[in-house]
């Protein structure tokens, strides 16, 4: 029983790893511009799209097909965040939200059209599984745990240490100060944006080697995104980490031992009661 | 001819025109789409009711429609309670339901009521899906019968064919989009509107606001019931395929396409959202794409949608010509 739940935990860790970097780009641009960008699922299926031609076509290994899907990625944030959101950034929150829905659309059919309609598996060279104490730990599972702190730890570099990123933090704060301190608003957003897809490029990536890719993946990945950002505090970004491993967990925890038809149902009924108690968030501020 | 009576007149011509369509569209094809953006009407009247007139968006418009479609079907097929029963039935359970949901949510403002409100169709999707022994799964419950037929003074009404569905679900969408006007110009009406605005001022006058945002959600999730039922019932075949987050996606956009907040806007957007993906399957493979496009575009330059662009645009129209109202 004690084994089963460690086990349960340990894949939930993973899960939730992939979770956690969907929200933290999910939860940089909320923070700053304040858009729901609910076409960021989409994006990371685009990016697991890539990350899969470049390991087939090209004969790159995992990561460095990744890091290059990151780049691309980072490309495609810059042209959505100039192109669709920046026209709109004065109106009211529920048109960003709208234009979400349509580049959500877009990014899926164009994947629809590049990609094919076909499931795709990314074929990674870590197969091993180690025996630790009876408990089976899958190498992929590691690296993917692994892979997301290293990214986790580049992201809290960038803002908390960084130029680039006490700008960015003076943004979320209070934009019209940031302004008149003579912060690049336009820039900061630029850099948000391509950093968080770059990051979600990531996420994509790894669902494609853990799980696997199709069409519709895509809007399931921002939905739980989303839950992970409301289960942690919207904009926090520690929130975000939290957020996505209690998702994570819980979700196979409860395929495990309740249903795993429902899972999605339990995940869902834990943010919901979450909420009940703390509508802020975990680690949200009132 | 004044601005009122012109309105009359625009109004009773849609009425005409509406009454008599099925006699002079023969093309079945677009005798089905009407009827589905009939039900679309009933529906987005229900959407904009939380999200254009409250402001506050709910995702779970099509998630309602499951629930009133089910009970609905469930009803007639396995207890053999007549259609126009359940009918009445589907909206009443759909609000109690809306009832137990939306106490939680509605603790929750802005972004998390939206993403709140798209677990709850999330959830209910899947509940479709996966409950088998009572929804059927994917494979669905065939043969959903139609409503019985009506004979008034020895004239027979079919509803059968397409035609008698036509005639009820225009009365459907009149209905719904009456109450919405009932409810928009009373004084709960403006209370939603002040909540709208300002909440925190709305609350400081001493509206209790968390009553009438339930109202309105409540009011808004039996609209979407109805519109399940008749769904349902219409299509003759009934799986929770049309009941997903994608679903409710599209009833948000038609309220924004028509118009958020209007009461034409709606059943504009209504069949925008119902004849647009069905004109631009000309270009099959590049539907989705073209879609996500027009609504990118269309949010962009006209951001409070289309019936309010038709209105300043006569306005000004008339401004031109010296004609002075």
């Amino acid at each position: 029983m004690f084994v089963e739940i460690v086990q349960q935990m340990l894949n939930g860790l993973a899960i939730g790893s992939v979770y956690t970097l969907i929200a933290l780009g999910l939860t940089v641009v909320f923070g700053i511009l304040g858009i729901a960008h609910f076409a960021h699922g989409s994006v990371a299926m685009s990016g697991g799209y890539l990350t899969f031609l470049f390991t087939e076509r090209l004969g790159l290994s995992f990561f460095p097909a990744m890091a290059l899907a990151m780049l691309a990625g980072a490309v495609l944030g810059l042209l959505i965040e100039r192109l669709a959101y920046r026209p709109v950034r004065d109106a009211p929150h529920i048109n960003a939200f709208i234009i979400a829905l349509g580049l959500t659309m877009m990014i899926e059919g164009g994947n629809l059209l590049v990609f094919g309609a076909d499931q795709i598996v990314i074929q990674t060279p870590y197969r091993g599984v180690f025996n630790i104490a009876g408990v089976a730990v899958a190498e992929l599972r590691l690296q993917v745990i692994l892979t997301t702190g290293v990214l986790i730890g580049i992201i809290a570099y960038l803002i908390s240490r960084t130029k680039t990123g006490k700008s960015i933090r003076a943004v979320a704060q209070n934009r019209p100060a940031a302004v008149l301190m003579g912060v690049n608003v336009n820039q900061v957003s630029a850099v948000v944006f391509s950093v968080s897809s770059a990051l979600g490029v990531a996420a994509g990536a790894l669902v494609g080697a853990l799980l696997a890719i199709a069409p519709g993946v895509g809007e399931g990945l921002a939905v739980k995104g989303f839950a992970v950002l409301i289960l942690g505090g919207l904009g926090s970004i520690p929130g975000a980490i939290v957020g996505g491993l209690v998702l994570g967990i819980s979700e196979s925890l409860a395929a495990g031992f309740i249903s795993s038809a429902y899972k999605d149902v339990i995940a869902f009924l834990v943010m919901i009661f979450v909420l009940l108690f703390r509508p802020e968030g975990l680690l949200g501020k009132r | 001819m004044n601005n009122r009576s012109l309105r009359f007149v625009g109004i009773g011509a849609l009425i005409v025109a509406a009454l008599f369509l099925p006699m002079v569209v023969t093309v079945p094809y677009f005798l089905q789409l009407t009827i589905l953006a009939l039900i679309w009407v009933v529906l987005a009247q229900g959407q904009n009711l939380i999200q254009g007139i409250t402001g506050y968006v709910s995702i779970a418009q099509a998630g309602f429609m499951g629930v009133g479609a089910y009970c609905s079907t469930l009803l007639s097929v396995k207890l053999g309670w007549s259609v126009w029963l359940t009918l009445g039935v589907a909206p009443v359970f759909t609000a109690i339901f809306a009832v137990l949901v939306g106490y939680p949510s509605l603790r929750v403002k802005g972004h998390y009521f939206a993403i709140v409100t798209l677990a709850y169709n999330m959830v209910i999707y899947i509940v479709l899906l996966t409950f088998t022994a009572l929804t059927g799964g994917e494979a669905g419950i065939g043969s959903v019968p139609r409503p019985p037929d009506i004979s008034v003074g020895g004239m027979v009404l079919s509803f059968g064919s397409r035609t008698g569905y036509y005639y009820l679900v225009l009365g459907a969408a009149t209905f719904s989009t009456l109450i919405c006007a009932l409810i928009l110009r009373s004084r709960v009406g403006r209370i939603l509107v002040s909540i709208r605005q300002n909440e925190t001022l709305a609350e400081a006058m001493g509206v209790s606001a968390w009553r009438y945002k339930l109202f309105a959600f409540v009011m808004s999730a039996s609209l979407a019931g109805l519109a399940g039922a008749l769904y349902a019932h219409f299509i003759g075949f009934l799986n929770p395929d049309p009941f997903g987050v994608d679903q409710s996606l599209n009833a948000i956009l038609a309220v924004i396409l028509g118009g958020s907040g209007t009461l034409s806007g709606p059943v504009v957007g209504a069949f925008a959202v119902v004849f647009l993906p069905e004109y631009l399957r000309v270009a099959e493979t590049y539907r989705l794409v073209m879609y996500g496009l027009v609504l990118v575009v269309a949010t962009i330059f006209m951001p409070r949608g289309l019936v309010p662009l038709v209105m300043q645009g006569t306005q000004s129209l008339r401004r031109v010509f010296g004609n002075k109202r």
